[in-house]
Parts: structure tokens; sequence; C-alpha cells
């Protein structure tokens, strides 16, 4: 075991991705991927995408290796109880039993037949911007496997597409490099549930994963991207959309916090009349920290965005969230509206919160607001004077804070799973952190 | 690029402005040397140079900012002349015949008195405008007040252990790049003392120092309300200024002790480049005040000129109780950049602060909003709202907003509300279906647009301003 605080972290990583074996197509992205990563600049204070978050917990981490365990399941970990076409990766490793079949629009970059592998090598690693994303050009170095999800012309996936990552014990820790691209050809829909998750004893392991999502005209994606992994784990995550005209993407996420978590997400309105709306939620607590940046570009004219992040801090954690709308020229008649709020639970909490409008095109109506306040203090004082005890009231209104995001989710499994979560969550913590 | 610099002040120079090379002036370039020879030539005592020797070997050691949304050229700071003595009253244009028509043409529109204009133009005037007289008028109001209002190297002299004690406190020298350029070199500025207690009987301007102008490119300026003091502060004026520095580098610093009060507002209207966008002044200012218990500083300014603007008024919260606010317009057409906005820095309990700013792109101009406001933890019941506005005229300018929101406190509340929109076709239509033009449609809509900030500024500064919007907005409608 190398450890990571005496070895230069890109070199270590190399030297990973050296120690994969992957099929032969795939070795030009792993180049590309591999001299991009060792050529960047590494992230410090002074690197605007990362000023508030330092990346020390990832170079200090003892992460070893890839896994070498077989795949047991999805230990402790809880997941959704849903009919759908579940694809579980244990510590990056596809596990085929808790899976379900073969689908023909789900395949694995393994199995890919000739027509599907030309559609990952037209699409893998193009979606993304590599030379604002440091950790995509990392996951196209490691690219081995992946998920391709495929909906050709004028069809309709019939389940929803569930991608579990779980995190469990292993005798070092490991790093799993997490693959998944969704190509949706013209007049087709889906519904993709990517859940990270991980089993109670999980240690400091390091996931890196990216999505990459090509929606193309009149097509429509439900997206909800869920982290609840323990606190230990490290998560570094992308997610990257492209919209062509007409298309549609809704998306939605959650995040607990852990050392370390960053997620980006970057839409790409590239058609007229694309539109895409993208809610979150972040938790951190304890120690935690959570870092959502998300990139709206308006290539187009006639687009609309809506984007609301909801967050609560409590403990001494920290949350991040930069929310960027840049509109380019000639994408007039654009809509555009970000909203951040965030709860601070306790003094010893921060959030560094930066919504940004960026906007070269004059005929457009663009809008952000962000707030950090605490509960409001009239309507905890209208529960108490109801007889509602002040945990119970600081418990209610925090839950109903989020909820207000839950309680429109489409998918009922989705919408329950986390309702419930979220009570157990917040009831359990009376006195301290979110209650 | 040092060519392409001194190309754009060629070719700025030849559109009107002068440019005679005095025998006075220094040779371009910087070193201890020419720190030794500004302050040798301002007979300023060993301190102030000790100070000024410091600010330079910080200043060497620091890079050139570029986080900002502007784009120049790059400076050749060996390049610059870093002193020029006064100008004779032979160098200065001998009346306004003289003077670049376009010039005269603005200040007609502005409806600037004629001995104003001849001021402002620079030109040689005797003692013969009324001006003068009202000046010394004021200073004797001023000295029964108590109040001190002097140029600093003045201030250097008669009230050292002022100076001394509140002198880059508050922007210390190693600051940042620019802040460290103007406390090595800085040519002149204004001092103003508010004894306790005292309420300045006037609002102080610079105009009123007029005899005692051409600051130069390096301007100072030192406020010092002391304890339950009230002032308000004028800088600039809305007539374009006349002037041959392409680089601009001011520093700002105020002190509202307890209870004090200080009201900082500024028009700058800096030659912005032509409609092609050559030349105009680059103006990199640092303005930053600190409040004490129960202190409130108040910047507004109404930014339209320079072509590029990068320029922070701040206000540190320190004592309990502060109340920090800016308002802010910032105009922008053809080619100029702007990236401006403010820093609410809450430390004590209770603090506050409010934010407005409103920005015009038009033409092929940049505007950006980029402020930060941070709470510390200790900042216990600290309050913040931001508004920031931008307007579109035209589809090949931007309009930008970067603002950075940290917080550390969970009893702090913050809000934050940014948008940005064209004038409305709607609203174009009403006014111009009631019988006005389409220029005159816009100014109007601009002017209510920028009616929250117009309305913190001193009675005559707001008359003007609007004015001044309608006349840079000129050539962006239609």
């Amino acid at each position: 075991m190398t450890d990571f605080q005496t070895t230069d972290f890109q070199q270590r990583a190399l030297t990973l991705a050296g120690q994969q074996q992957s099929p032969a197509w795939l070795a030009a992205l792993r180049f590309e991927g591999s001299e991009q990563w060792l050529n960047a600049d590494w992230p410090g204070r002074r690197t605007e995408l990362w000023k508030y978050t330092p990346l020390q917990a990832l170079q200090k981490s003892t992460s070893a290796g890839w896994s070498s365990a077989l795949p047991q399941g999805a230990g402790s970990a809880a997941l959704l109880t849903i009919d759908a076409i579940r694809l579980v990766f244990v510590n990056g490793v596809f596990d085929a039993k808790a899976s379900t079949a073969n689908h023909d629009s789900v395949v694995r970059f393994s199995n890919a037949n000739d027509a599907q592998r030309s559609l990952i090598e037209k699409h893998l690693g193009r979606i993304v911007d590599t030379k604002r994303h440091l950790f995509a050009s990392l996951s196209n170095a490691w690219v081995q496997d992946g998920v391709l999800v495929h909906v050709p012309r004028n069809v309709v996936l019939e389940k929803p597409v569930y991608v579990v990552h779980v995190s469990t014990p292993e005798a070092e820790p490991v790093i799993a490099n997490q693959r998944l691209l969704i190509v949706l050809e013209d007049n087709s829909q889906a519904e993709l549930i990517e859940h990270f998750a991980s089993d109670a004893r999980t240690q400091n392991s390091f996931v890196n994963a990216l999505t990459e999502v090509s929606i193309a005209a009149n097509s429509s994606l439900q997206h909800y991207r869920i982290n609840l992994e323990q606190e230990a784990q490290i998560h570094i995550g992308g997610v990257h959309i492209d919209l062509q005209r007409d298309s549609r993407y809704s998306g939605f996420t959650i995040a607990e916090g852990s050392a370390l978590k960053r997620i980006d997400y970057q839409i790409n309105h590239r058609g007229n009349g694309a539109y895409a709306s993208l809610n979150g939620v972040y938790l951190p607590r304890n120690n935690q920290l959570v870092d959502y940046h998300t990139n709206v570009e308006h290539w187009a004219p006639h687009c609309t965005t809506s984007e609301i992040f909801r967050g609560i801090i409590g403990d001494s954690a920290r949350a991040v969230f930069n929310g960027r709308i840049l509109i380019h020229p000639d994408a007039q008649k654009t809509l555009a509206e970000l909203s951040n709020r965030n709860l601070l639970t306790s003094d010893k909490a921060e959030v560094d919160t930066k919504p940004e409008l960026e906007i070269y095109a004059d005929d457009v109506k663009c809008a952000h607001g962000a707030t950090v306040s605490q509960l409001d203090q009239t309507a905890m004082y209208y529960l108490q004077s109801r007889g509602v005890s002040k945990t119970q009231a600081r418990t209610m209104l925090s839950f109903g804070f989020i909820n207000e995001l839950l309680q429109d989710l489409p998918q009922p499994a989705v919408r329950d799973y986390l309702q419930h979560h979220l009570t157990v969550l917040f009831g359990m913590d009376t006195g301290t952190g979110l209650s | 690029m040092t060519e392409q610099v001194e190309g754009l002040i060629r070719k700025e120079y030849a559109a009107g402005f002068h440019t005679s090379i005095e025998s006075d002036t220094l040779k371009p370039g910087l070193d201890e040397e020419v720190i030794r020879f500004i302050s040798a030539k301002k007979e300023e005592p060993e301190w102030m140079l000790e100070w000024r020797l410091k600010a330079f070997r910080a200043w060497q050691e620091m890079e050139e900012p570029t986080w900002a949304h502007v784009h120049y050229p790059n400076i050749d700071f060996q390049a610059l002349s870093y002193y020029s003595a006064p100008k004779s009253m032979a160098d200065k244009p001998k009346s306004l015949d003289e003077v670049d028509p376009e010039l005269l043409e603005m200040y007609a529109k502005l409806g600037i008195p004629l001995h104003e204009q001849e001021a402002l133009a620079g030109v040689a005037v005797d003692a013969v405008i009324d001006s003068v007289s009202v000046v010394t008028t004021y200073r004797a109001k001023l000295e029964e007040a108590g109040v001190i209002f002097c140029p600093i190297s003045e201030a250097v002299h008669r009230f050292p252990e002022l100076v001394k004690k509140y002198l880059g406190t508050v922007v210390p020298q190693k600051d940042n790049f620019y802040a460290a350029l103007n406390s090595a070199v800085f040519s002149d500025g204004s001092f103003v003392y508010i004894p306790k207690g005292t309420r300045c009987p006037m609002e102080l301007s610079t105009y009123f120092r007029i005899n005692e102008m051409n600051t130069g490119q390096f301007e100072r300026t030192l406020i010092i309300a002391d304890e339950g003091s009230y002032v308000s502060y004028l800088e600039g004026c809305t007539a374009p200024m006349r002037d041959e520095n392409q680089l601009h580098a001011a520093v700002v610093e105020l002190v509202a002790l307890d209870d004090a009060q200080i009201k900082y507002s500024t028009v700058q209207n800096w030659y912005p480049g032509d409609k092609e966008g050559k030349g105009g002044i680059y103006n990199f200012v640092t303005k930053r005040g600190i409040c004490h218990r129960n202190a409130r500083i108040s910047w507004t300014q109404v930014e339209t000129g320079s072509a590029v603007t990068w320029k922070y008024p701040s206000c540190i919260l320190k004592g309990d109780n502060s109340v920090g606010e800016f308002y802010s317009v910032a105009l922008t057409n053809n080619f100029q950049q702007a990236d401006t906005g403010t820093k609410m820095i809450h430390i004590g309990k209770n603090t506050r602060s409010t934010i407005v700013a409103k920005g015009i792109s038009a033409g092929r101009s940049q505007s950006a909003y980029r402020g930060l406001v941070r709470i510390n933890a200790g900042a216990e019941g600290a309050r913040n709202y931001t508004q920031c506005d931008s307007l579109l005229i035209g589809d090949r300018c931007g309009a930008h907003t970067f603002p950075y929101i940290e917080s550390k406190n969970s009893t702090a509340q913050i809000e934050h509300e940014a948008t940005t929109s064209k004038v409305s076709d709607d609203q174009l239509f009403l006014c111009q279906q009631r019988g006005l033009d389409a220029e005159k449609a816009v100014s109007m809509i601009v002017n209510g647009f920028c009616r929250e900030v117009f309305k913190e500024l001193p009675m005559e500064f707001a008359v003007e301003a609007g004015k001044l919007l309608e006349v840079s907005l000129e050539g962006s409608v239609g």
C-alpha cells in the first residue's frame, strides 16, 4: 500500500491506471485523459473552481487501489424498492447477481456490440469539457468499464434505469471509477436513477463518478442522483448534459456530506427551445463538506433553465455552492432562474455560496437569488405557541424546507425512500445538528 | 505590448488632449530612486519616505491581478513616468477656443456654466472666477468648525500624528498590487479630519480644492471621522475629466470611529475612450472604510467613465451595530469595461449592510458586479441585503454578476438577488406611443432603473447624474 501523503497524487493515480486491464478500443481516450490529468495544475486555494474546497482529504487518503474482492451485494446499504432495470456495482465491480438480466438498451461497455461500441466512441468523453473539469480527465484515464443507456428513436424506455454504486468494506480502502453514458435519440424518453450508497462499515474509499448525457431533439430525461454514503467516503462526481432542440432534462440531486464531496453539473443548451430544470438538496453535518458546482450554458435561443438548491448545514459542517448561468451571444429569448437557500443550524457551520450570471445576449430574462439564514423565528414562535416543542418545531420547519423539493418528485419510489430517510435523519438528531 | 499601450496613448492625444513633455517630468521607470525623488520633491519627513519604500518593496514582490472580468493590453510599469510637476500657466490652453470641441459640446449638454467649463478643461485662469472667492469663504467656515480639509501632502507636514496614526490602517501598503503601487508613488489627494461630535457644516467636495487640482494619477485620500461626527464627501464631478495619464490607481481610506458617519459619493467620468474603444483611462481603485462601534459608512457611486474600471469600495464592519452601505450605478458603453462591486466584512455583532448595484451595458461594453459578503463567526445577528440588477441595451454587450457569500454565523441573515434583462419592449412602446422618441424613452427608463441609487446622491449630484447617463448613452439606441 502506498501512502498518498508521500506520493504525488497525480502520479499515483496514473500508476493505478497502469494496473488496469482495459479494452483496446478505449486506449485512445485513456491516453488522452492521462495526458491531461498529468499536465493539469493541481487545484489550490487560488484556483477559482476549488477556492473553498481543499483536496487535502484526497491527497491524504489512504486509499490503496482497485477492489480485488468478488462483489458481495450491497451489504447494509439500503436501496430503493423499485421495479427497474437495475445494475449494481460494488466498489466499482459489476455485481451480476444483484443486478437484473441484460437489457437491449442498457449494456456495460464490456458487453457492447459493434453499433453500441461506435456510439460509445462517438460520445464518451466528448460531452464533458475536461479542460474545466480536472477529475473528468482522471475518469477518462481510468475508464475501463461503464454503463451505456441507449434509447433509440421514438422509444420510451418502459422501466427506469437504476444504477447503484455501493461501497463496502474490504481489507484496504478502495478506489472506484464509475462511468455512465446516456444517449437519447430523437423523440425518446427515459428515466435514470443513480444511487451512491455505502455499507455502514466502509472506510475512506474514493469514488470518482462521471455521467455524460446526450439528449437529442424532442427527447426527455428524468434523472435522479442520490449521494447518501458514509461520511468517511470521498466522492467527486460530474454530470454533463447536452440538450438538443426542444429536448428536456429534469434533474434532482441530494447529498449528505462526507470528508470530501464535490459534485459538478454542466448543462449545455445546444438546440433551440431546450428546457432544463435542476433541483438539489445538501445536508452536511458533523465535520462534513459538500460542494455543488453547477454551470448552465445557453448556446441557443429560446431555452429555459430553472434551478433550485437548498441546504441545511449543521454542526461544524461546510457547504459550498456555485451556480453559474452563462448566456452566450445569440442565445436570445433565454429564461433562466436560479435560487439557492441555506439554513445554518450551528454557529460552527459555514456556507460559501456564489451564484453567478454571465450574460452576453440582451434579450434575456435571468435572475438568481441566494439567502443564508436560520429558521424563521416567527414560524418557530407560531408553532411553539400552538404547543409544539422547540425541538419538534425545528424538525418540522427544517424538514418542510427540504420537503418542498421532495414532494414534487414524479418517481414515487425515490420520493418515499428519501422522505423516509430524512424523517429518520431529522428525528434522530434531536438536540444537535439538523433538528 | 508596451508599444500597444503607448500607441493607444499617442492616438488618444491626437484626438485633442495635450501632452507637452515638461522639463520637470521624471524619466519613465520606477525604482527606489524615483520614490526618493518624489518624496524629496514634496519635502516629506523621513518616516513618510520609509513608508513609501516599504510599499515599493512589497509591490516588487506582487503580481498584477488577473481575476477581474476585463481585458486590456499589459501595462509596462517601467514605461510610465511617476512624477510630473504641476503645469505652468503657459502650457495650458489659453481659452476655450483651444479645447477639443467635442468636449465643449459635452459640457454644453450637461449645462455646465462657462467659467466652470474653463476650470474643468484646464484653461489657464487667473484669479478671475467667482469660485476662488467661494473657496475662501468655505475654508473659513470649515476652520471655524475645526474641520481639517487639505491636500494630504500638506497634512503630512501639519498633522503628522494623525497621518501616521491612520494612513495605511484600512488599506495596508501590501493590500493589493495597485494599492501597493499607490502607496509607493502617490502624488497627492485629500485629507479630512472631523473632530469629535462635529457635524461638518457643508458637503466637502474636491471641487472646492480646484485651485489645488492636478493631483495626478495616484491619488490618495484619507478621511477620519472622530467619535460622533458626520461628514459627506463628494468626489469627482459629472463633467468629463481631462487627464493625460492613462493609468489611474487611487486609494481611499475612510475611518469612522465610534458613532461617526461618513457618506462618500463619487461621480466618475474619466475619459472612456472613443467609439472604437481606443484610448481611455484605466481606473484601478482601492476604496475601503472601517466602521467602529455604531458607525456608518455609505458609498454611493456613479461610474460612467474610464475604459477599464476595477473598483470595489468596501466596508469593514468591525464595531458592534455598525452599518455599511453601497449604492452604485455603473454604465458602460462602446468598448468600456467595468468590474466593480463591494465587499462587506461583518465582524461586529448586529452589523448591517445594504448593497444596491445597478449595471447598464450598451454597445460592446462589458460590465460586471463582483461582491463579497462575509459574515465572521462572531458577527451575531448580522444582516445583509444585496440587490444587483443589470440592464442590457444592444445585443453585443455583456452583463455579469459574481457575488461571493460566505457565512459562518447561524444567526446572520443574508439575502442576495440579481436580475438581468433588457429594456422591455412594452415600456419602450408605451413611452414612444406617448410621443417620446426612442432615445428619450430609453434614457427615461434607465433613469427610473437607477432611481434607488440616485436618491442616495446629494441633490445637485443626482440631477447631474441623470443628465450624465443620458449623454453617455447617446448613440446606443436604434
